[in-house]
């Protein structure tokens, strides 16, 4: 496939070009021989465009790509460039000699510049280009291999063999520079002034108009009963918190860009509304499930645990977006699954989906509900000590998954083969969305991958505590906190909490009420600023048993979301009363979430 | 400022009997010294010593941007009797000026043979030799240098760089000079890129290696129209070709300075030409006064049609005589010419250049107590945001 260029508009704006390519000829430090600025005078870019040949195009959407050319170029361009040289080469020669052995002669060094006027023409180009855009980052172009085929350099000096000689020496390895490293660096930052520019315009409002009409362009498969306009009530509900939950994140993780935190913030909005839009974020890695054991309860304990894998399909984006986070699941997820995150093609995608609708399939037990806490808690900074602290449970969690999942998914894959590929069908496309992002993100973010890195060692070293911990459950009940406050929301509205709890538990195929859920409890959400300790502590006892009854990933999310909430104000409600209140995540058991202990 | 080195070697070669000024390289040594002199920047110190006539050491200390210094030593085959000490060295010797020339000396093997000069001086003719090396730090570039007096009329003169940023990682000059008094040569070599050299220098008129002339020197007759009495006409020309970059440089040069007969005050002139590069420079130089000399200089290419003038002067501050005495000498012996104050006895030294691109450079070098100390400003009138180009301040001690 080849180009046809519209070369002659290229053609009349030849001033910033020059001037770009005068600053940069005049950057890089020039031989003594020549004694003035460059002035580039002429630049004519002829009539001839060049060809260029698409050899591959590895990412392509209406916001990037990447590609590979073969450009050739055999036009009649030519530039002339305008300087001073000197002519006296003792002259040139003693400059560059230390004073201490130099011959020191007395007028036969004396310089003589003279104005020199060089004709660079028939440039022949022939290379590989790479191209990279994406609207962030700009417009990458590298040269693969030296571009400059040849070069016809015509100059004052012609008549002088040494001087033309020289010249042409040393005006190709001038153009050689300019081609190889110059050039990529004006043109990347031309682009990002111009994208620049553009992305100002897009504010937080017109971000979230953007989302919207994603979200009702896009075909990811959404329950009946799911209402796009869910974001907006939500908003109107919980006025009182922050719209934003990542904004304190912003102070830990400097690189994160305005639009990542938009659409994380998109994110867990959605989460909490049960919408099913998935904002495309790079560098991250979806998860169906909060956590891995579980699956792991699932298989040993429970032995049919298939029986509504369609709805849990249907819910499970849901569920994977509480999951996700650019910070602390994508890079447990990396410890799980390395070969997917290596293995972009959608070869792989039916495995994975399975794993999902398995994990979401599942009925909850205590110590899952308390893992999957931890992973909630992530969106809840208060500061970088407690960051620090959940990072690396929610990390641990997901490892331990990994280390689970090698032999459970085989195992349970035989068992019911069927029920896993009824759920992988909802399931495939809102996973294929996510895809082409994550691949992006391979591509041209490797700055991303040290800290993946340091997240997997600190898993690794972390993961050891948490098997240790998790070996008894009598250990990590204590650390659930999230028991107090989910019941008392239910003695705050036990009408509708009570039929949910009815629904899910006797028809779990269709949750259909669930999705009205949400935006009452968030209606209701300000209420629990009043409770009491001493009244949730007295409900923790009434808890498990509607843990165990319910165990559907909908009420797990929803008392999640409600459960962050209470443990919110509690804290505000602290915070106010003084400082007498230690901070409970710091002592006692190292990996309870901080903000539940009270 | 003279380095304290430079001043030793100096020093070794006038007590050699070598004659530095009668050569090509120095024929414009006058306008250089009035117009084209070392200006410190930064702050300076240099200690030297000359612990034996033999040894010598210095070490400096700059902080020019940059924090720098070097150690130099020096071992001469001689014994340099010259004066080391800071509080009585002539300023005149350290600081150069206007050159006046002598009268040329015959050199020594012309006048007896060699072997005779043993009895007529009670001194074996030595092939004294100069070694010296400084270390720059934290450059770590070291220089070396070679002297060797080969004969009464040759000089062997090898200069040595080592430094990693160099190609080759170092330089070596060879320099090989005869002065024969009425004209002198030089053959010299460098290693990079294998520049060849050679300069030489003829001095019309009076040939020391006559000396019947020499006694009636003041009543003969001129035997051609530029045998001047009172000066020296000297010509010279230089030329440097590199075989490996097939390149190379000449020059010419004309040099009418007056000699100490002259009863008016002295003056030097020259005239270098490069037919190559089409480089005209012309210098004239006047001593004025016992203090003060002016020198201007004129540059002109005949090619590019580039022009430089340079305009520059030296002022000397002679210690003033004791004035509560002057009151008895008139009383008693009004009669007594006024002392002429000693050349010697110079306290303080301005030099100061200007250029009609409007670069001033200034200079200020005395002697406070027994420190000598070195002030010198460049300014660059042309520029008005920027004048003052740089400053500097240079002490010296030497024991």
């Amino acid at each position: 496939m080849a180009f046809h260029f519209n070369w002659s508009p290229l053609i009349a704006d030849t001033d910033r070009v020059r001037q770009m390519l005068t600053s940069s000829l005049n950057k890089s430090p020039k031989p003594p021989i020549i004694v003035d600025d460059i002035l580039v005078n002429e630049l004519n870019l002829g009539r001839t465009p060049p060809s260029l040949e698409i050899l591959e195009v590895g990412d392509l959407a209406e916001d990037r790509f990447r590609g590979i050319f073969k450009v050739r170029y055999e036009g009649d361009a030519y530039l002339t460039l305008k300087t001073r040289v000197q002519a006296n080469p003792l002259n040139t020669f003693l400059s560059t000699k230390p004073t201490f052995a130099s011959p020191n002669p007395l007028a036969a060094g004396s310089g003589l510049t003279i104005p020199l006027q060089i004709t660079l023409s028939d440039i022949r180009l022939s290379g590989f280009v790479i191209l990279v855009f994406s609207k962030q980052k700009g417009i990458t172009l590298v040269f693969r291999n030296d571009p400059l085929e040849s070069l016809k350099v015509s100059s004052t000096f012609d008549s002088i063999p040494f001087v033309r000689d020289y010249l042409q020496k040393t005006i190709e390895g001038q153009l050689r520079v300019l081609f190889m490293e110059d050039l990529p660096a004006i043109i990347h930052r031309l682009s990002l002034r111009v994208f620049d520019s553009e992305g100002r315009s897009i504010g937080p409002s017109g971000d979230r108009e953007k989302t919207d009409d994603f979200l009702a362009a896009s075909d990811i498969p959404s329950p009946t009963t799911h209402d796009p306009s869910a974001p907006s009530t939500m908003d109107d509900g919980s006025s009182a918190e922050p719209v934003f939950p990542f904004d304190i994140p912003t102070e830990m993780y400097a690189t994160f860009s305005q639009k990542n935190l938009l659409r994380l913030a998109t994110l867990s909005e959605s989460q909490r509304t049960l919408s099913l839009f998935t904002p495309p974020i790079r560098d991250a890695v979806f998860r169906a499930r909060a956590c891995a054991a579980e699956r792991d309860e699932l298989n040993e304990d429970h032995a049919t645990p298939l029986q509504r894998p369609t709805t849990l399909s249907a819910l499970q984006s849901t569920l994977g977006i509480s999951t996700i986070s650019g910070l602390s699941s994508a890079s447990s997820f990396a410890s799980e699954a390395p070969s997917y995150l290596s293995r972009p093609s959608i070869t792989s995608l039916p495995s994975v989906s399975t794993t999902y609708s398995l994990g979401s399939g599942s009925r909850r037990s205590h110590p899952t509900r308390k893992r999957k806490n931890r992973v909630v808690n992530l969106r809840r900074h208060r500061d970088g000590a407690t960051d620090g602290a959940s990072d690396g449970v929610s990390i641990s969690s997901g490892y331990e998954d990994s280390v689970s999942r090698s032999e459970s998914a085989s195992a349970y894959g035989s068992t019911a083969p069927v029920s896993a590929e009824d759920s992988t069908v909802p399931t495939s496309a809102p996973a294929t969305s996510v895809h082409p992002k994550e691949r992006e993100g391979e591509v041209d973010t490797p700055h991303v991958s040290p800290k993946k890195k340091r997240d997997l060692e600190r898993a690794h070293s972390t993961l050891d505590r948490v098997i240790s911990s998790a070996d008894g459950p009598a250990a990590l009940r204590p650390s659930t906190p999230q028991y107090l406050t989910n019941p008392q929301m239910l003695d705050e509205d036990d009408t509708p909490r009570a039929s949910i709890y009815v629904t899910a538990e006797r028809n779990k195929p269709d949750r259909v009420p669930a999705a009205t859920t949400p935006s009452e409890a968030a209606r209701l959400s300000p209420l629990p600023r009043s409770a009491s300790e001493l009244s949730i502590s007295d409900l923790v006892s009434a808890f498990p048993m509607h843990g165990s009854s319910s165990g559907g990933i909908l009420e797990q999310a929803w008392m999640m979301k409600m459960a962050n909430e209470i443990a919110k104000r509690v804290a505000e409600e602290k915070h106010r009363h003084g400082a007498k209140w230690q901070q409970p995540d710091a002592s006692g058991h190292g990996d309870a979430p901080p903000a539940y202990v009270s | 400022m003279l380095d304290f080195m430079d001043y030793v070697q100096n020093a070794f070669a006038i007590s050699t009997g070598w004659n530095p000024d009668n050569s090509y390289a120095a024929l414009t040594i006058t306008a250089n010294n009035l117009l084209d002199f070392y200006l410190p920047r930064g702050l300076g110190l240099r200690v030297a010593a000359l612990s034996s006539p033999n040894f010598a050491t210095s070490y400096t200390l700059g902080s020019a941007g940059v924090v720098d210094g070097s150690l130099s030593f020096l071992y001469s085959s001689l014994g340099l009797r010259v004066v080391g000490k800071s509080s009585d060295v002539n300023l005149r010797q350290l600081v150069r000026g206007y050159r006046h020339l002598q009268q040329l000396k015959a050199p020594p093997e012309s006048i007896e043979p060699l072997s005779d000069m043993e009895g007529s001086e009670g001194r074996v003719w030595k092939k004294d030799t100069l070694l010296y090396g400084r270390l720059h730090l934290p450059a770590s570039t070291l220089e070396a240098l070679y002297l060797r007096r080969l004969t009464p009329t040759r000089l062997l003169r090898i200069n040595c760089v080592s430094d990693a940023t160099l190609p080759n990682s170092g330089t070596v000059l060879a320099l090989l000079q005869n002065d024969y008094g009425k004209y002198s040569t030089e053959y010299l070599y460098s290693t990079d890129s294998s520049l060849l050299g050679f300069r030489a220098l003829y001095n019309f008129g009076y040939d020391p290696r006559y000396p019947v002339e020499q006694q009636n020197i003041s009543y003969r007759t001129p035997r051609h129209p530029w045998d001047h009495q009172n000066g020296r006409l000297s010509a010279g020309a230089e030329v440097y070709f590199s075989p490996v970059n097939k390149s190379g440089g000449m020059s010419t040069g004309l040099r009418f300075t007056t000699l100490p007969i002259h009863s008016g005050f002295p003056y030097t002139m020259t005239l270098t030409l490069n037919p190559l590069m089409g480089n005209l420079s012309s210098s004239y130089a006047i001593k004025a006064g016992p203090n003060l000399a002016l020198c201007s200089r004129f540059d002109f290419n005949v090619y590019s049609y580039e022009s430089d003038v340079v305009l520059g002067l030296e002022l000397w501050r002679q210690r003033s005589t004791p004035t509560d005495v002057l009151w008895a000498k008139a009383l008693i012996r009004p009669d007594w010419p006024p002392v002429r104050p000693n050349e010697g006895d110079t306290t303080a030294v301005l030099k100061a250049r200007m250029s009609d691109k409007g670069k001033v450079g200034a200079l200020w070098e005395c002697r406070v107590k027994d420190l000598l100390v070195s002030v010198g400003a460049s300014l660059d009138l042309k520029k008005r945001e920027r004048v003052l180009g740089s400053i500097g301040l240079e002490v010296s001690y030497s024991t």
